[in-house]
């Protein structure tokens, strides 16, 4: 608002934009543009510290596509060792790779054995001397019938792999 | 001309923390993070399926414990003492929830306990059936683990 040729503020920010002009024509400064650095920091160390938190040192193991796997409020840490997954759609897979229809494995295993076997030689090939510990990850669909899951740990308790670790989603 | 010493004009002591590398550091440590980040956290359950190994090596008196799935909210449990059949019981519930919760209440009130004595279970078997799915078994194994009962097989003969 000018009054008389002068300035008169009539709120408190027109006040501010009128001290901030009259500034400015005593002499050109070069404008600075501080960033607020300390709510960044904040946010990163809020960051740092949830992610800290949340930090787990377990081995990766991978989750086939469409399998769910069921909750347990018992789990232990997971241990590296070959995966087997039943899926929904009936397939069984060893280590990501299909192995063929869990059905049809249950009745004729040799499939599955040959495979078993290969992982466990070249077990034995990199821990001479030492007793195969038969660790195997089961990972299984939570809707697949219990005599399914039964039977694949069957074939597998049969092919030296006795140590069976049925995967699950931890709840803490 | 001889400098002089500490009479000078004092300069107000910058004590400004420099936060450059303080900014390096967290943002190299949030990517780290991140990138090593578990979303989902996979557990395991053991199942030891070798029967008569463990358990048999010990001579004392050892308690075997059977369960028996007839439809997912109910089981039978067999309490065997040396091989023979001590106390049989029955958990029925209408619902999923509650069959685990009586279960649990079983097991720690009437199974773990035999004449106000605490016993312990040296192995402990699981029939499945066809209609009770992985889902609900992993549940019973949850709530016998919950009960100290770690040492669990599944029978792996084709069910019912």
């Amino acid at each position: 608002m000018r009054l008389n040729s002068t300035l008169v503020a009539s709120d408190a920010f027109e006040k501010h934009l009128i001290n901030r002009k009259r500034k400015n024509s005593w002499g050109k400064k070069a404008a600075v543009y501080a960033l607020m650095l300390t709510s960044m920091v904040d946010m990163f160390s809020m960051l740092v510290v949830f992610l800290l938190q949340t930090f787990s040192t377990s081995p990766e193991i991978l989750i086939n596509k469409g399998l769910v796997l069921p909750n347990s409020i018992t789990a232990s840490q997971v241990q590296e060792a070959p995966v087997l997954s039943i899926n929904k759609d009936g397939n069984l897979y060893l280590d990501q790779k299909l192995v063929g229809l869990t059905k049809k494995i249950l009745k004729q295993p040799n499939g599955l054995m040959k495979e078993l076997n290969v992982i466990k030689n070249s077990w034995a090939d990199h821990h001479a001397g030492l007793a195969f510990p038969g660790e195997i990850n089961l990972q299984a669909d939570k809707e697949i019938s219990s005599t399914v899951v039964s039977q694949v740990m069957g074939v597998l308790t049969s092919g030296q792999f006795q140590s069976i670790q049925l995967a699950v989603i931890g709840l803490r | 001309m001889r400098k002089k010493v500490g009479l000078g004009s004092k300069k107000d002591l910058n004590a400004d923390l420099n936060l450059t590398p303080f900014i390096d550091l967290l943002s190299t440590c949030v990517c780290f993070l991140l990138m090593t980040a578990v979303w989902i956290e996979v557990g395991s359950v053991e199942i030891k399926q070798s029967h008569g190994t463990e358990a048999a090596a010990s001579k004392k008196i050892s308690y075997d414990l059977d369960l028996v799935y007839k439809t997912p909210t109910q089981l039978s449990l067999n309490l065997k003492k040396n091989g023979r059949r001590v106390r049989s019981l029955k958990v029925k519930a209408e619902t999923a929830e509650g069959f685990q919760i009586k279960l649990n209440q079983v097991i720690s009130e009437k199974i773990l306990t035999i004449k106000n004595k605490a016993i312990e279970i040296a192995t402990a078997t699981i029939t499945p059936r066809t209609t009770v799915n992985y889902g609900q078994l992993i549940e019973t194994l949850d709530t016998l683990r919950k009960n100290n009962i770690t040492n669990i097989g599944v029978l792996s003969a084709g069910g019912r």
